[in-house]
């Protein structure tokens, strides 16, 4: 036997064990790469490396019009690619100063809080398989799958929407795809219930999930968590209610808050909101006000100052032609917008000199800035937590590594 | 602000007779002879929503069995990841443009649909044909007769009459005719116009309170 | 010529053990296929029915990986010994009254210390492997094994005290006398502590650390690939078949059942047998996985005492009644 091409198993620095977890690992959710120190089976050190994704959104959309950075947000956090969308267009309306119509608005929430099921649905997935309980992995895709061809019916892509337009959507929304919606939303309670059968109660999935990376509302605060991971720790901040947009105002719903501060708090937080995101559309079917879906100051897709778009204007008689000046400039300046994603908050940083192009852009993603939690989180735990807890923090390695 | 329910303490009964994992196996148990949700894919084919952004195609016209492209430049100005490309001569007798290359690179495009959208003739679609994976990068480079070829294949696919065919993002669901270049304002179902739009769904009175807390 | 009738029979033993085997692998697909509201291996013959015949000849045929830095000896040995201590369970397992290929005394006895033995495989692979997701897992498995080995061997100490004896077909004749006719309801205790320690004993979810996907890859067996991958998920279904054997031979009362079935001898065993690898399977669908510590203490401290206070109550009812 060759004894020197043995190396020793255990790396001996101290009498701890280096365990590299990713950029391939099942469990990671991507390209999530933890430097784990072990003492047994104990973490003592864990650091987060990000990176693998990284694609250059930011750098990117700086030589792109607006309307062109946005099927970019498709591919940040791709789970929920309508809320990046929404994320993106209420930014960039904030800074040209566009309003879109009333119908436009609730159509955008609507396929927000779509988004958010099935963000939420694929969360539930994997943070369960991860947990070891598998079937409920399924059960979450029988419901996500209805929702993506809910949205292949209405913007002809499951995954990467690209359904917003700087001053309205896209497409205007179908009855048929409203019934079906309406039949989703009638049946998703039920569904719901289903998946909290397999595990809410179960003693396992409690074992694994309470008391499991506990963050107090200070500390969650100081590392900067948003949405549900920070809600588990009941600290009541949703931006559809303290900076609300689009429809919000206009809906009624509740934030669901945890006391505990643990995975399984943060896990209960998400669930609750799959009632009230049910509930928002719910409302938002029954509320959905007639109108255009595009707003009049809508610039067009190409976005260029020059006037261009020569058009016969109905109200002039036949054969006659109106072109109709293209404003001569863009809003100057820098806006910040920050919008509730399924993930946490997602802001948008624009700078503008006053082309169509933002001179500066940059993307505030929850993922990152979660991601520099799990140090806290897994010190002192085990291995198995570590899962449990990247499970419960809900990370996407797109928008995270931008 | 309302407050997450933790988990009903497990009495003592329910912690022998371990009555929640007996309820968890029930429902497996149940599902078991339920029917199945999954499809089996090349026997079976999923059924694509209109306006399902797959391969690309150039609208071949019936008349001439040309192109319709008028090399507007718009599609290649406006795509995001630059995949078409472009070369055009002008006719030195009519000044008409006369496209000589039209190539868009598959394997570039994000499939965002605003090449199709900006298009003021409908000359380019993303068709609804979705399986055209290949073992090499040149098959899913289109050039202009590829492109074409693909019209007809979806065409052969779908069985969709090329006479009244249209895509949403030609014609825009809810989007107002007047803005619409003159090719643009295509006959369509009275759903698709801004007067015949979709109303919102009242709701019965007794659910629209009671999903509030959902199931429980 | 007992020599030459010896080895047919334990030919025909492992023979149809095995094919029993592949088609637990198929089963299992099958029922956690149905379970998750889909269809499990459907294309390879009418309904998948060929999907294990397929799966053995891609495996058998997959070029075989040695990564670089193992300890060959025992990466090459862990495999075998897993499988060979699993099949040799099977010697001291009657699978109908006489139909056995070692009728010894201590038959319960020599199929634990076999069971352990194929602890070993899984400890060794895990340390030859040279990869740090298979040292862990193979630190689950010697922890895992060792206290569950005792949970099990006490929880069937109540059935030897009833039956009294270690021969498993003297076992089940005693539960035909029994009053309830089967172990399971007058050592329900027992029962209990059993299939627990029985889904522990062979890695199954939820006790299926050493193997855990999500955390370690693929534990053990993460560095293995082709043949040497199948020796080990073989030796994984053959423990299935030998602890559900052994469940329904001391407790469900073997192949004693309400009624006689002719011809076929061992219908009941059967019966038994193919129920208890469900339930494995449906446990697989159901539940999610235990903590490495979490595990532990359910051993020690619950499973333990649990087999204890059944001993005792066990010796207490014996003694009163006779």
């Amino acid at each position: 036997m060759d004894t020197t091409r043995m190396k020793p198993v255990l790396e001996e620095e101290g009498e701890l064990f280096t365990l590299q977890m990713g950029p391939q690992h099942p469990a990671t959710h991507g390209v999530l790469k933890l430097d784990l120190e072990l003492d047994g089976e104990t973490v003592v050190r864990c650091r987060p490396v990000v990176g693998f994704l990284h694609r250059g959104v930011e750098k990117l959309a700086e030589n792109m019009t607006y309307a062109q950075s946005m099927p970019l947000t498709d591919r940040l956090d791709y789970i929920s690619a309508m809320a990046n969308n929404v994320g993106h267009t209420v930014a960039v309306e904030t800074l040209l100063g566009i309003e879109p119509p009333i119908r436009a608005k609730y159509i955008r929430t609507m396929v927000c809080e779509m988004s958010r099921i099935s963000s939420h649905l694929l969360w539930l997935a994997t943070h369960a398989l991860d947990i070891g309980a598998m079937t409920v992995f399924l059960y979450c895709f029988r419901e996500r799958e209805w929702i993506l061809d809910l949205f292949e019916e209405l913007c002809g892509a499951r995954l990467t929407t690209s359904y917003t337009r700087i001053g309205g959507v896209r497409q205007d929304v179908t009855g048929h795809f409203l019934e079906s919606l309406l039949r989703f939303t009638d049946e998703f309670p039920e569904k719901v219930h289903e998946y909290e059968t397999l595990i809410d109660t179960n003693r396992i999935w409690l074992d694994r999930t309470q008391g499991i990376g506990v963050l107090t509302a200070e500390e969650a605060v100081q590392l900067g968590l948003t949405g549900p991971s920070l809600r588990g720790s009941g600290v009541d901040y949703d931006i559809r209610k303290h900076r609300p947009y689009d429809a919000y105002p206009y809906l009624d719903f509740q934030v669901p808050l945890g006391t505990h501060g643990d995975v399984y708090d943060r896990y209960r937080c998400r669930m609750e909101e799959f009632h009230q995101s049910n509930h928002l559309i719910r409302q938002c079917i029954e509320k959905l006000p007639s109108g255009p879906i595009l707003s009049e100051d809508a610039p067009d897709l190409v976005m260029d100052p020059r006037p261009k778009c020569v058009t016969a204007d109905a109200s002039l008689s036949a054969g006659l032609i109106k072109i109709i000046e293209e404003r001569k400039h863009f809003m100057e300046g820098d806006v910040y917008v920050s919008t509730e994603v399924p993930k946490g908050e997602l802001g948008f940083y624009f700078v503008s000199d006053g082309r169509g192009i933002p001179m500066r852009m940059h993307i505030r993603s929850p993922s990152y800035i979660h991601i520099g939690s799990l140090p806290a989180l897994c010190e002192g735990g085990m291995i198995s937590d570590v899962i449990a807890n990247i499970g419960s923090l809900d990370v996407v390695l797109g928008e995270c590594d931008r | 602000m309302a407050q997450v329910t933790r988990f009903k303490q497990r009495g003592w009964i329910g912690t022998i007779l371990l009555l929640e994992i007996a309820k968890g196996m029930a429902l497996t148990l149940k599902k078991l002879f339920s029917r199945s949700v999954t499809r089996q894919y090349p026997v079976e084919r999923p059924s694509i929503a209109l306006g399902f952004r797959g391969q690309h195609a150039l609208v071949r016209n019936p008349d001439t069995g040309e192109s319709l492209c008028v090399a507007c430049m718009r599609c290649a100005t406006v795509c995001p990841s630059k995949c078409i490309h472009i070369t055009y001569h002008q006719d030195p007798e009519t000044r008409k443009r006369i496209v000589d290359t039209y190539e868009i690179e598959a394997l570039r495009c994000i499939y965002c649909g605003y090449c199709e959208e900006v298009c003021p003739v409908n000359a380019v679609v993303l068709t609804e044909v979705y399986e055209y994976a290949s073992y090499d990068r040149p098959s899913v480079y289109y050039d202009k007769d590829r492109l074409l070829s693909n019209w007809d294949r979806f065409l052969g696919e779908s069985g969709r009459d090329p006479k009244t065919y249209v895509n949403p993002f030609w014609r825009p669901r809810g989007a107002d005719e007047r803005t619409l270049p003159a090719k643009k304002r295509l006959p369509v179902p009275e759903e698709w116009t801004l007067e015949g739009q979709a109303k919102g769904i009242p709701l019965p009175v007794a659910a629209s309170h009671g999903s509030h807390g959902g199931a429980h | 010529m007992e020599f030459v009738t010896t080895l047919i029979i334990i030919l025909a033993v492992v023979a149809v053990v095995l094919l029993h085997v592949a088609y637990a692998t198929y089963f299992e697909r099958k029922v956690i296929g149905h379970m998750q509201v889909r269809m499990g291996p459907m294309r390879v013959g009418p309904h998948g029915l060929l999907q294990p015949i397929a799966d053995f000849v891609k495996l058998f045929f997959k070029e075989d990986v040695v990564p670089a830095g193992v300890d060959r000896p025992v990466f090459y040995a862990a495999p075998i010994i897993s499988l060979v201590a699993s099949l040799s369970s099977l010697a001291a397992v009657p699978f109908a009254r006489g139909l056995v290929i070692a009728d010894i005394n201590i038959g319960l006895l020599y199929i634990f210390a076999m069971s352990s033995v194929a602890s070993y495989g899984v400890v060794l692979a895990g340390w030859a492997s040279n990869s740090k997701y298979a040292f862990l897992g193979g630190l689950r498995s010697s922890a895992q094994v060792i206290s569950y080995e005792i949970a099990m061997g006490l929880s069937l100490v109540g059935v030897m005290m009833s039956a009294g004896s270690l021969n498993l077909t003297d076992i089940v004749e005693a539960q035909k006398a029994d009053f309830f006719g089967c172990y399971a309801i007058p050592q329900i205790l027992g029962f209990f502590v059993f299939v627990v320690a029985m889904l522990a004993e062979t890695n199954r979810t939820p006790f299926d650390l050493p193997e855990c996907e999500s955390e370690l890859v693929a534990g053990y067996f993460t560095e293995y690939s082709g043949f040497r991958f199948a020796l080990f998920m073989l030796a994984e279904y053959v423990g299935m078949v030998i602890m559900s054997t052994i469940a329904a031979l001391c407790f469900l009362g073997g192949w004693h059942g309400p009624f006689d079935v002719p011809y076929i001898p061992n219908f009941w065993l059967l019966i038994k047998i193919y129920f208890m690898i469900f339930f494995y399977f449906w446990i697989r669908a159901t539940l999610p996985r235990y903590r490495y510590d979490q595990l532990m203490r359910l051993g020690w401290k619950v499973l333990i005492p649990l087999a204890l206070a059944n001993i005792v109550v066990t010796g207490i009812v014996k003694t009163f009644i006779s």
